[in-house]
């Protein structure tokens, strides 16, 4: 620590701070540009200069580490003149733009011009005009406005990794560019009008519409993937205008998919008013339609896992009182009910994984999947911190991984035995590990990477979708449970299992269902196989998205459903009831992220229909079932939720960070079992861009999406010798399929890597397929 | 991968280069200079082979050659007239000797005439001011240069002469 003098206040601040940091942390003023937190300090816009005490020259503050004793001074008539030439300097070639800039109101260059400058510019010279450019499908530029900081650059070098802007030519002629125009491919795209201090880059959706100081700011929690940022949604009357991150949030960017998810808030795809048989309805008629269809009937119950934890609460009530043994599947791509080793959620905050010693990750597209914990491994890598991963395809990441093995999904079992067996060999045990080892058969080369990571003082396990939707799942997370057992990785003090879930809330999922779980295929089995008379949906699309679209469309031909939710999905066509609710942005509630951490919405966003919080639907259900209401207010709600979840109830605002949930665990032996599999695994991709029916209905990510797409069918060249542009005929225990078939060296030899939607979506729940000769 | 592609001997000198510094990012200037001996002009993706043969990223690359007036990015005549204009040489009239020049030639500075003979570019001080007004044609330097010796020159040029 060192001590310093600011402005005669004595603060004290970690060695090695510089002098800007040190007055941001005591709440000095110091005008500054190009100087980011979480960017590399360039030092080129000059604002920042301080006084030091028997220092000849002002030092910029941003590069000047604080010293022992060190006397700053951050106000003196020399620095209101420096800064006055500074602002001067960075304004020659500035439009007077302010009227007309997207940034007006918003703006350091406009804050400081004030505050600063000298209001009038001496330079009566020709002034430089620059082309503006598109950057990505999101950012579009004023470049003239640029006052070349660099932060962009940077952004795009260290965050984005994509290192695909920056600074040609040299002097006067010296501007931002991207390599060629249209660049910037990176999910974070989103940021860089953020980042940028003054009006050059810009929110493209958002651009020439509105003004700052018109919007109202409504906090809320993404629900888009399970990271769960804090989002300051703004609106202005009706209309949705941006989302923004909140300052000081734990994740510092949002990703373009949460960011630009909101057009689908306020399009022709959400469910305002309720309907029945296709016809809009009033409340009470739809509410009607919906008892008649459920009153007494054997119901199977799917949910979405994006409602907040009060509306899940309400299902949970509603399925305890009036549904008592009704299945419930909150997720649209687990395939194995039993309950894992370690369920859904982290262990660890995304600080601790980026800091572990060791960082595993299994099977998971973790930049589509969790844009920002891949960021945190991103920074793990640049500062050479050793990240490996093991799974079916080298998915997509914008840092170098120190190693990374390709297996088929059917390899994991053989995977995790030969982890196991050499972690043995080093006199490292846990009960159990014998037992599983025993019914394996098979070892292979990618458990040298797996154990020798585990042997790690730290080690966090990111398990992805390849292990968690495996059918065998349970039997390897009992796996890799044993061997982080054997490798001294206590759940008590040195926990780093992490299983990515399928959306938000899983620890309040896995504590609300777990009992009841089933995997939604079973209960469109169910269905079909006449068990039920009906499914209540509520807020996904099993036929949109997930695995098992087949299966959905031949269940709704035998069974009727009703729909509740806030967005439409494909599935809606079938359904003889549907019931507008509230959306995420719309609803005051609690919201559980994957690292457990809570957060509750208090201001949401006006509701423009008829839709109801899904609370106040469950009771109203209950109501017209013949039920006594068990809460009639969001507080007595709470009371429901709290006992359902008693973690809960110390959390409360002011220590949001300082709780996390757990997710739940199970120390029962689950040993592996032996299935026979035809000759190629199908592995089914997910895109951030198209899944899910809010990012399906946002015009915004579609267009973006469009830019990334692979092609439907893709397979690695030695797989059966297997051409680009042929058409292969794949058998399936349903029957044949032909597809066109593209090919990539990034996938694993002997995998089928599957779109899940467009012409293969029909074998997305087929585990494997053996293909039958390919013609050219 | 671009179709762009340093031959085996080039791909030794330059292999030899990198080895004298302690990263191969540090040979982008002279790697380019080469680049730009073997292909008259750096286009990107001449750029791109050069990103890719140092394992740089094409953004840096860029950054550099637009930095150096020196490197061309563009294809320029068989024959290159840089002027300088400079103080020492506009005070020794360079301004009006880059107009005439550029008015034989019926072209503007930074353009190529439309048979591919000449092109011509204004460039900054020269560090020969002794001789302003300096012409550098072709690499040589060509010192207190009148518009006599501009028809000289476009008149060797044009007939395939050395200048
Ligand atoms: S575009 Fe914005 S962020 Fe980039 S250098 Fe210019 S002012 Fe800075
Ligand atoms: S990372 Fe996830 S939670 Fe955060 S903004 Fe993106 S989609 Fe939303
Ligand atoms: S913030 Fe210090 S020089 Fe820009
Ligand atoms: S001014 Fe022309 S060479 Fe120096």
């Amino acid at each position: 620590m060192t001590t310093l003098f600011i402005n005669e206040e004595e603060v004290t601040v970690a060695a090695g701070t510089s002098i800007l940091e040190a007055c941001r942390q005591s709440n000095v003023d110091v005008p500054y540009f190009c100087y980011h937190p979480e960017l590399s300090v360039a030092a080129n816009c000059r604002m920042c200069l301080v006084n030091v005490e028997g220092w000849p020259k002002p030092p910029a503050s941003c590069c000047t580490p604080v010293s022992e004793g060190m006397k700053v001074s951050t106000e003196s008539e020399a620095l209101v003149k420096d800064r006055e030439m500074a602002m001067e300097y960075l304004l020659i070639h500035h439009p007077l733009d302010c009227p007309v800039c997207d940034q007006g109101g918003e703006c350091k260059l406009q804050d400081y011009a004030m505050e600063h400058g000298s209001g009038k510019g001496r330079y009566l010279e020709e002034k430089r005009i620059i082309k503006d450019k598109q950057l990505g499908p999101f950012v579009t530029t004023s470049m003239t406005r640029c006052i070349h900081c660099t932060r962009c650059v940077r952004f795009a070098d260290e965050i984005a990794g994509t290192g695909d802007m920056g600074v040609l030519n040299r002097g006067d002629h010296m501007e931002i560019s991207s390599v060629v125009d249209e660049c910037l491919s990176s999910e974070l795209s989103g940021n860089l009008p953020d980042i940028c201090p003054v009006g050059a880059l810009l929110d493209g959706p958002s651009h020439d519409v509105s003004r700052p100081w018109e919007m109202t700011r409504h906090q809320s929690t993404c629900t888009q993937c399970p990271q769960g940022c804090d989002i300051s949604i703004e609106s202005r009357g009706q209309d949705v205008m941006r989302i923004q991150p909140i300052e000081g949030s734990p994740e510092p960017w949002l990703c373009d998919r949460g960011r630009f998810v909101y057009d689908a808030f306020r399009n022709e795809s959400r469910l305002l008013k309720p309907i029945s048989k296709q016809e809009k309805v009033s409340w009470n008629d739809a509410i009607n339609d919906s008892i008649a269809l459920l009153k007494d009937k054997r119901i199977g119950i799917i949910c979405s896992p994006d409602w907040s934890v009060e509306g899940l609460s309400a299902i949970r009530l509603l399925r305890d009182t009036a549904f008592k043994n009704a299945p419930v599947a909150f997720d649209l791509h687990r395939r194995d009910k039993r309950s894992f080793a370690f369920e859904e959620g982290f262990s660890q905050t995304t600080q601790q994984i980026e800091d572990a010693d060791q960082v595993v990750i299994l099977g998971s597209d973790l930049r589509q999947r969790l844009p920002l914990v891949m960021q945190r491994i991103r920074k793990r890598v640049l500062a050479d911190k050793p990240v490996v991963r093991i799974g079916s395809m080298r998915y997509r990441t914008n840092s170098e991984l120190q190693k990374d093995m390709l297996i088929r999904p059917r390899d994991w079992v053989s995977v995790i035995a030969s982890a196991i067996e050499q972690v043995m060999a080093l006199g490292k045990q846990a009960a159990g590990m014998q037992a599983w080892l025993d019914a394996t058969q098979d070892r292979h080369e990618a458990g040298k990477v797996l154990a020798d990571a585990l042997l790690a003082e730290t080690c966090s396990l990111l398990v992805g979708e390849e292990i968690r939707c495996h059918n065998d799942a349970a039997a390897l997370i009992h796996g890799l449970d044993l061997l982080m057992r054997g490798c001294g990785h206590a759940e008590a003090n040195n926990d780093g299992r992490n299983l990515i879930p399928e959306g938000m809330n899983a620890q309040a999922l896995t504590a609300l269902f777990a009992k009841d779980r089933m995997s939604v295929s079973d209960i469109f089995e169910d269905a079909n196989q006449g068990k039920l008379d009906a499914i209540l949906l509520i807020g996904s699309d099993p036929i949109g998205d997930g695995l098992f679209p087949v299966q959905a469309r031949e269940a709704l031909k035998k069974v009727a459903l009703i729909q509740i939710g806030a967005i439409q999905g494909e599935i809606s066509d079938q359904a003889s009831v549907l019931l507008p609710a509230s959306a995420y942005s719309e609803v005051e509630g609690t919201f559980i992220n994957m690292e457990g951490r809570v957060r509750t919405a208090h201001h949401p966003l006006e509701v423009l229909g008829d839709q109801r919080p899904l609370w106040k639907i469950m009771m109203r259900l209950l109501q017209a079932l013949g039920q006594d209401i068990p809460a009639v207010s969001l507080e007595e709600l709470r009371i429901h939720m709290h006992r359902f979840i008693p973690e809960l109830t110390k959390v409360d605002d002011k220590q949001q960070d300082a709780i996390f949930l757990s997710s739940a665990r199970n120390r029962k032996s689950i040993l592996p079992t032996q299935i026979t599999l035809r000759t190629l695994d199908v592995v089914s991709r997910y895109s951030m861009y198209r899944e899910g029916m809010w990012a399906r209905s946002s015009e915004l990510l579609r267009g973006a999406g469009e830019r990334q797409k692979l092609a439907d069918v893709i397979m690695h060249p030695d797989t059966l010798a297997a051409q680009a542009g042929s058409i292969a005929t794949l058998d399936t225990d349903h029957g044949q399929y032909q597809f066109k078939i593209d090919v990539r060296d990034d996938i694993s030899p002997g995998v089928l890597f599957i779109s899940k939607r467009g012409i293969a979506g029909d074998i997305s729940n087929v585990v494997s397929v053996d293909i039958n000769g390919g013609s050219a | 991968m671009s179709d762009v592609q340093f031959s085996p001997q080039r791909l030794d000198e330059i292999l030899t280069l990198v080895k004298r510094y302690p990263k191969a990012q540090s040979a982008i200037l002279p790697v380019l200079h080469m680049a730009m001996e073997d292909f008259g002009h750096l286009s990107i993706p001449t750029q791109q082979l050069v990103a890719d043969t140092l394992g740089v990223r094409l953004m840096m690359v860029r950054e550099v050659v637009t930095f150096y007036t020196m490197y061309r990015e563009k294809p320029c005549g068989r024959n290159l007239l840089e002027v300088c204009t400079n103080a020492g040489c506009m005070l020794n009239g360079a301004d009006e000797l880059l107009a005439k020049l550029c008015e034989k030639l019926k072209i503007q500075p930074g353009e190529t005439t439309d048979d591919d003979m000449f092109s011509v570019i204004e460039v900054e001080c020269l560090g020969a001011c002794g001789g302003a007004p300096i012409v550098q044609i072709n690499g040589d330097y060509h010192e207190n240069v009148t518009e006599h010796h501009l028809d000289d020159v476009i008149a060797k040029g044009r007939t395939h002469d050395p200048i």
